[in-house]
């Protein structure tokens, strides 16, 4: 089936078409957009159980952008009320224009922007679903839910772990949106889905948490064969409390395609978000063109380039998702845009404006960033490594795209001698590194290659938005503590 | 906006569900935001906001089943109605331990009363004159920045009475710093959260941000120290902290995600640790949490031993805790040691990490250091590179902390914090 566009803002469209012709008689360029998105989130473990229809982006309400004097401003409000159209308009104005006058009391001058363009445009996605969460049978599914965090206390018991509990986490959303300007009408509809199994289990005086997830650009179907991750996380709670910690140092790696993602995210991922161009932020902007990876390095980045929980028709700014090539060959060649961006730069955006809701401000932010393929086996690349790790699970990263640096914490390494997994495992792990040495000694590349969606990006500290990495193992070096 | 019409509207639509008790919040954001590239306005926003949070619960026997949902201000009656009838169907296969909801207090007042509003022009101004008026030189000064003063206003009421009003102000100022010698240009992050502008705490703040900016042009790759003893002075303190207020929360102890004890020594033996229901320009400055309940001073640890928990409704009954709430703001003292005295003999005075993060479960520590102070055999060296790790258990016992005390939002903390034994691996 399709995911139904929201019957909500099909009814307001007509009112806030009406806003933007009002608004225009006062500003140079008018764009709205309006959310309507529902979901679900349910967690079931042994101690509590808990459901909610609010999920990170669920939402329902508005945001005006307009342009005057090379300035853009926006106001953002729920309850539009198509009856008070005037009202709402003499509230944007009223509100805007107290806004400048502290700036001008404060002698702040506007950042000089051009207009943006305003062709004719329009879209109207509803994308494949199996279900959808408003929709969803939720005693099923915590009946469902409730039976793996049993199986999985039972299993780990019979594996020999001390068990404290095993949770089980679902949540879908039904993303509606509509980008409306004088001369565009874009609408859009999917459903995301995400969920994780995770067992908190202890040893003596060690307590851990192994962690697996999954999601997709799918329904709450995603959720059916949720216990077959059972037996992964089971296996990893063992091996956190079997694990050692590493002796620092610098090691030869192959990274898993979980950690492969992170590394594209922290990386390339900020380092060419080409908003931190305008501002001076990223080193990336002095080295298009230039060589920063092997040549066996080749990233991608956009909502087009695979399916899974950001994989939209048009972002926050109404411009169609896009597949960009960053890095060929170990060359970087571009980097990913938003609409005020690109036009400070003289560029095309990429369709990558986004808002962690429609509240929040639209800046530069990946979707799907993802390594390429290549030829190897992981095999042939475990062989070829005399002393190092298989670096397995993410905890987190961060990223410094002024200085390239980058931290990514992971969660286990295990240890391979002379071409062999020895079945030492160490945990925690912190990877740091310069990112041109670490791409620059990328050596091997596995032909598989794998997406995850199950994480949320900030810009700096705040502005959530879902995002998904990933791509093949890569056998590179890295420095471990 | 919605006004008290569509509140009550929900209200009787609640009432008439068949629900066995329930909790509304109104929350109202009105907020004003600025965003500035080399003191030039990139975009200027205004947000008005408001929705309903609703929680439903259904009693079984020896069970409370709940579930929630935001339910917009402008929605029809038929539209709450059908949310609400979701909700009391989900609360019915949602079964936890049963818990009873916070009572009113007798001296509670009434809704609303003495809850003022926020002047977002004036403190909008303050925040927009102090970060014009930096002592920016042409080797450092401030990149970007990003403005967000909000008035928040949350009425909470539920079933059992309770109808009360807290409005405060909440800012934040995000803060892209840069210094640079030649071609050699750095950059350092800040995020700041307040009520309201505090302008002489935030000049000083990013004035001592730009002195951290011009030692980063001078470091050298951090040596691989093996273990060293390692100070913070900054924000990333917050983390170490943050770790004995998590692992006291019911929350985490119910759920087998903390096994600290009351009567345990779960910290170094002079600390103290204490909820505040007020803290001087604090973002979550109200009298009530999230449900209702009126928040207060509270000791947690004593003399290094836990003494209470704190949290939720549902998880503080759990733990057989009466009248136990939600809190904001947390205060951490007992330090007798001078920062001189914290500065003795050789150690790694760490200021900026790429993201420090203690795991309030393993107690497991990490962070890329941006820039540190290397103190050895009488010698200062700025270093940058490598990464600080450890584990919680294995530092407590050496872990001191100053007299003196530093406020960072939400936490008032000790402005010098000393863990020995750290793991620090170099850049090299």
């Amino acid at each position: 089936m399709n995911a139904p566009f929201s019957p909500y803002l099909s009814g307001i469209a007509p009112g806030l078409k009406q806003l933007i012709s009002l608004l225009r008689k006062e500003y140079d360029y008018v764009s709205v957009l309006s959310t309507d998105s529902a979901g679900f989130q349910a967690s079931i473990s042994q101690r509590s159980k808990s459901v909610s229809r609010e999920t990170l982006t669920t939402e329902r309400g508005t945001v005006v952008r307009v342009y005057r004097g090379s300035l853009y401003s926006e106001a953002a409000f729920t309850g539009f009320d198509p009856e008070k159209v005037q009202e709402t308009c003499r509230w944007i104005s009223r509100e805007l224009d107290s806004q400048l006058r502290i700036l001008e009391a404060s002698g702040i001058q506007p950042y000089e922007t051009a207009k943006l363009p305003d062709g004719e445009r329009t879209i109207f996605a509803e994308m494949e679903t199996g279900r959808l969460p408003e929709t969803e049978d939720l005693s099923g599914l915590v009946a469902r839910l409730s039976g793996i965090s049993d199986s999985g206390m039972k299993s780990g018991t019979e594996m020999g772990i001390r068990m404290i509990d095993c949770q089980a986490r679902a949540s879908s959303t039904h993303i509606c949106k509509m980008f409306l300007t004088e001369n565009q009408d874009l609408r859009q509809s999917y459903v995301y889905s995400e969920g994780s199994l995770s067992a908190l289990v202890t040893g003596g005086e060690r307590t851990e948490m192994s962690y697996s997830s999954l999601s997709g650009r799918c329904g709450p179907e995603l959720f059916d064969e949720m216990a077959d991750k059972l037996p992964e996380v089971l296996r990893i709670a063992k091996d956190l409390l079997a694990a050692e910690r590493v002796v620092p140092g610098e090691y030869d790696v192959i990274t898993s395609p979980e950690v492969t993602g992170l590394i594209a995210h922290e990386a390339f991922g900020h380092g060419v978000e080409m908003d931190m161009f305008v501002k001076g932020r990223a080193l990336g902007a002095d080295y298009i063109g230039k060589r920063v990876g092997s040549d066996l390095v080749t990233m991608h980045e956009g909502a087009l380039c695979a399916t899974d929980v950001t994989s939209y028709a048009f972002d926050d700014e109404g411009i169609p998702a896009g597949d960009v090539i960053e890095i060929s060959n170990g060359i970087l060649r571009t980097g990913i845009c938003d609409a005020l961006s690109a036009l400070r730069l003289g560029v095309e955006p990429t369709g990558n404006g986004k808002r962690q809701s429609f509240s929040h401000k639209a800046y530069t932010r990946m979707t799907n960033t993802v390594f390429d393929s290549g030829d190897s086996t992981l095999a042939e690349m475990i062989a070829g490594i005399r002393k190092g790790y298989l670096l397995e699970g993410m905890q987190s990263g961060m990223e410094d795209p002024k200085h390239w640096g980058i931290q990514c914490i992971l969660d286990r390494g295990y240890e391979i001698i002379d071409g062999k997994l020895t079945g030492k495992i160490v945990s925690p792990l912190v990877m740091t590194g310069y990112v041109p040495d670490l791409l620059g000694s990328v050596s091997m590349v596995s032909r598989d290659r794998e997406v995850f969606g199950s994480g949320y990006c900030g810009k700096g500290h705040k502005e959530w938005v879902k995002v998904a990495d990933g791509g093949p193992y890569l056998k590179a070096k890295a420095r471990l503590g | 906006m919605a006004d008290n019409q569509a509140l009550n509207k929900l209200l009787q639509v609640l009432k008439a569900s068949g629900a066995d008790a329930w909790e509304v919040t109104d929350i109202q954001e009105k907020g004003r935001e600025f965003y500035l590239i080399r003191h030039k306005l990139d975009q200027n926003r205004a947000r008005n906001l408001e929705n309903f949070l609703v929680r439903v619960y259904r009693k079984f026997d020896g069970f409370l089943g709940s579930a929630s949902a935001p339910v917009p201000a402008d929605a029809e009656e038929e539209e709450m109605k059908r949310i609400v009838a979701g909700l009391c169907q989900d609360a019915s296969y949602v079964r936890n331990p049963f818990y009873t909801l916070n009572q009113p207090e007798p001296d509670a007042g009434k809704a609303g009363e003495g809850a003022g509003s926020v002047d977002l022009a004036s403190i909008s101004g303050d925040f927009l004159r102090a970060l014009s008026s930096l002592p920016e030189t042409p080797a450092e000064d401030l990149n970007s920045c990003e403005v967000f003063v909000t008035e928040v206003r949350k009425r909470f009421l539920n079933s059992e009475g309770i109808d009360v009003t807290t409005v405060y102000p909440s800012s934040m100022v995000e803060a892209v710093v840069n210094a640079r010698k030649g071609s050699h240009e750095i950059e350092l992050y800040r995020m700041y959260r307040c009520g309201t502008c505090d302008s002489v705490q935030l000049t000083r703040d990013l004035t001592e941000t730009m002195r951290y900016g011009r030692d980063r042009l001078r470091t050298e790759p951090t040596p691989m120290l093996g273990k060293a003893d390692l100070i913070l002075t900054t924000d990333a303190a917050c983390e170490v902290y943050s770790y004995f207020i998590d692992r006291l929360s019911c929350s985490l102890v119910y759920r087998g995600l903390s096994d600290w004890k009351t009567g345990a020594s779960v910290a170094p033996a002079e600390m103290c640790l204490r909820t505040a229901v007020f803290l001087p320009n604090s973002s979550r400055n109200g009298a009530y949490d999230p449900e209702g309940a009126r928040i207060r001073d509270l000791a947690l640890i004593e003399g290094g031993k836990a003494v209470s928990y704190w949290g939720s409704r549902q998880f503080s009954q759990y733990l057989n805790l009466q009248d136990s709430f939600q809190a904001s703001n947390f205060v951490v003292s007992g330090g007798s040691a001078s920062p001189e005295e914290l500065r003795e003999g050789n150690w790694l005075e760490v200021v900026e990490f790429s993201d420090f993060d203690v795991d309030s479960v393993t107690g497991d520590i990490a962070g890329e250091i941006r820039l540190g102070y290397l103190h050895q055999e009488g010698r200062t060296i700025p270093v940058t590179g490598g990464s600080v790790s450890g584990n919680m258990s294995e530092l407590i016992p050496e872990m001191r902390f100053s007299a003196d005390s530093r406020q960072y939002d939400t936490l008032l903390i000790p402005s010098v914090t000393r863990l020995n034994g750290a793991t620090v691996t170099g850049a090299v």
